[in-house]
């Protein structure tokens, strides 16, 4: 604190009276609309008045800094203040940020608390602050942010009051390097651990991928912003207009204006969330609302904004993805609706496998086998190569006509050997085959000399006997055609 | 799905690879002379691990049902021999299971009851949120229906008289 009054003290050396005043003038006319604008819930006033203070503002901002003062340590420490504040009113709004941002601001808060005890000065002389402050005011007044009235707003008219009187040059030089490392700030990357200014930059830049990434949670989300400001909106975009650093947010709210004027034809679709749902008819019968959504739109109207409830949205979208591509995989499943029954559709499916295999294994550990082939060394890659065009030989063979019905009793024979239960193997066995058919008709009818040939060689197998006896040579070739076929 | 086979590292090809090497060793000794229903009970058994076993293999532990059947199938296969690798067997999957539940009643499934259906049939799923459940599951129905097809072939070549 001694080092920013001795920094304060150093400015006022350096600068020039007429800055002094011009700068007065500039914070006098802040503070008038900071005023109007905490008193005033008419935001259309508002408006006029700020056209004034906007235009004061940019020209702040435009004059270039007369004295480079090494400004780092007392800059970053305002930019952290300005910035907290501006998480505090964005989270205050409850709907605008990312789950990781809505931590700081009731750590923030008591932070302003200290802060503005201590460095009001420094705190105000910033005109980023003041042109923060009417956004602020503009978020306060909505009434989101209850607790954020109090203390803040003493703190800004005390610091205005104090500001007039103490060096204004020093607007200049942070007005300027607040415009540098803001867009620096935005540049870099963003992430959390940073520094809030950064983070209040690199939110919007979060918010605007997020958006890109869940774009259809901005029509719903942004909702949420339409009731806050209710007619104050216009007033948010025009002071961002005059800061070279709010340039860029006025690029996005610009962009989320127009995603948010996507959000009315985004309200008829309604969203099967419990939440939304009733929030959703409250926005449609509001009286016609000026657009001023221009923050991100995550969580929808309504909704809890907590980070809980952000990322349960997120789950369920996910686990609904992942049911319309089980619903793909489990047949018979496209007339179901609802998570239940598909839930209950896919436990049966995988049951229903579970015990094929079951019973799959049964009938070979039953089935003598007659070839005592050595497979592994049949089943080459160049045996791989021709599976395709004789898999359906081995059709025929079961019951060439009759396919299921062929089926079933040699499936029907072994679960009554061994005391499973019968039903449930005709079950999956008349589903198996339910599958199976529609492939099987159409290779038979492109393929029928292919299963004579088939046909003849097992013929063949069968006069000449299974097993051990069998020439290797001949064996060889059977193999190969039956391995053909099977494969 | 013919196409696919034609891919000779696929997971069809792998799979059946695998299991009719396992199933020429289980019928090696066997000798051709009918068996009584408790060796054919006996052969049943393997030929079902050898089964779930190969499939596993074939996914090499990509997935995590096939990372719960491996292991499942170890300790199993070690509790035979001793007693008290059985018992903590048991208390393993005791564990997984109750962690299993916190984690669904955590996250608040809307679908419980059905959920913890899936996870009992999924193997590995107690421990899965719903959203990794359903990927497994997703991947474990193509595995097992991978399985069904070439147990049903196989088994049709071999009952072919």
């Amino acid at each position: 604190m001694e080092k920013d009054e001795a920094f304060m003290a150093e400015v006022l050396n350096r600068t020039a009276s007429r800055q002094l005043t011009w700068n007065t003038e500039v914070l006098n006319c802040a503070t008038e609309k900071l005023g109007n604008h905490f008193l005033n819930p008419n935001w259309d006033n508002s408006m006029d008045q700020s056209d004034p203070f906007e235009s004061a503002l940019s020209s702040m901002v435009s004059s270039p800094a007369a004295s480079k003062v090494p400004v780092s340590g007392e800059n970053v420490m305002m930019r952290e203040l300005i910035g907290k504040l501006g998480n505090i009113c964005n989270s205050g709004d409850a709907s605008c940020y990312s789950t990781p941002l809505n931590s700081p601001p009731r750590f923030d808060l008591s932070m302003v608390n200290l802060l503005n005890h201590s460095t009001l000065v420094p705190f105000s002389a910033d005109p980023g602050f003041a042109e923060r402050a009417t956004r602020f005011s503009c978020f306060s007044t909505g009434g989101d942010s209850g607790c954020f009235n109090g203390p803040l707003m003493d703190s800004f008219k005390l610091s205005c009051n104090q500001s007039i009187n103490v060096n204004g040059s020093q607007n200049n030089k942070n007005s300027a390097m607040a415009g540098n490392s803001d867009s620096d700030k935005k540049n870099s990357g963003v992430s959390r651990s940073s520094s809030p200014e950064n983070a209040e930059s690199g939110v919007s830049k979060e918010e605007s991928s997020v958006s890109q990434q869940i774009p259809s949670q901005n029509d719903a989300g942004t909702r949420k912003r339409k009731s806050i400001p209710r007619g104050k909106a216009k007033e948010i975009p025009s002071p961002a207009a005059a800061d070279a650093k709010v340039a860029s947010e006025n690029d996005e709210s610009n962009s989320k204006r127009s995603k948010r004027e996507g959000a009315p034809s985004g309200n008829g679709n309604a969203k099967a969330s419990n939440d939304g749902n009733q929030k959703q008819s409250k926005e449609n019968s509001k009286p016609p609302e000026p657009p001023k959504d221009y923050i991100h739109v995550r969580a929808r109207r309504g909704e809890a904004t907590d980070s809980h409830s952000l990322a349960e949205r997120v789950r369920r979208e996910k686990i609904s993805e992942r049911m319309k591509f089980l619903q793909d995989l489990v047949p018979g499943c496209n007339k179901v609706t609802g998570k239940a029954v598909m839930l209950d559709e896919i436990i049966n499916y995988v049951q229903s496998l579970q015990r094929q295999v079951e019973f799959l294994s049964m009938k070979l550990a039953t089935v003598n086998p007659r070839m005592d082939v050595n497979m592994e060394a049949l089943l080459s890659k160049d045996m791989f190569q021709s599976r395709g065009v004789l898999q359906h030989g081995i059709y025929p063979m079961d019951s060439s006509p009759a396919f299921p019905c062929g089926y079933h009793p040699q499936q029907g024979l072994l679960p009554l050997n061994n005391g499973i239960p019968n039903t449930t193997e005709t079950q999956f066995s008349m589903k198996t085959q339910g599958f199976k058919l529609p492939s099987i008709d159409g290779f038979i009818d492109a393929h029928p000399q292919v299963g004579s040939m088939w046909e003849d060689d097992i013929q063949s197998i069968v006069q000449m006997g299974f097993g051990q006896n069998q020439p290797q040579s001949y064996q060889g070739s059977i193999s190969t055609g039956q391995v053909k076929i099977e494969l | 799905m013919d196409l696919q086979n034609l891919n000779p590292s696929s997971l069809k090809s792998r799979f059946t690879a695998r299991f009719l090497r396992a199933l020429t060793e289980i019928n090696a000794p066997k000798t051709i002379s009918s068996s009584s229903p408790r060796e054919i009970f006996q052969r049943y058994r393997r030929i079902k691990v050898a089964a779930d076993k190969s499939m596993a293999y074939s996914v090499r532990s990509r997935r995590i049902w096939s990372r719960a059947t491996l292991w499942r199938l170890r300790t199993r296969s070690r509790s035979r021999r001793l007693v008290s690798f059985g018992r903590r067997a048991s208390v393993k999957t005791r564990t997984t299971a109750s962690h299993g539940k916190e984690n669904k009643e955590h996250h608040g499934a809307v679908l419980g009851v059905q959920a913890e259906e899936l996870r009992e049939l999924v193997p590995g799923g107690e421990a899965m949120d719903l959203c990794n459940l359903l990927d497994e599951t997703a991947h474990y129905i193509k595995c097992l229906t991978t399985q069904v097809q070439v147990m049903r072939t196989i088994a049709n070549l071999y009952s072919i008289e």
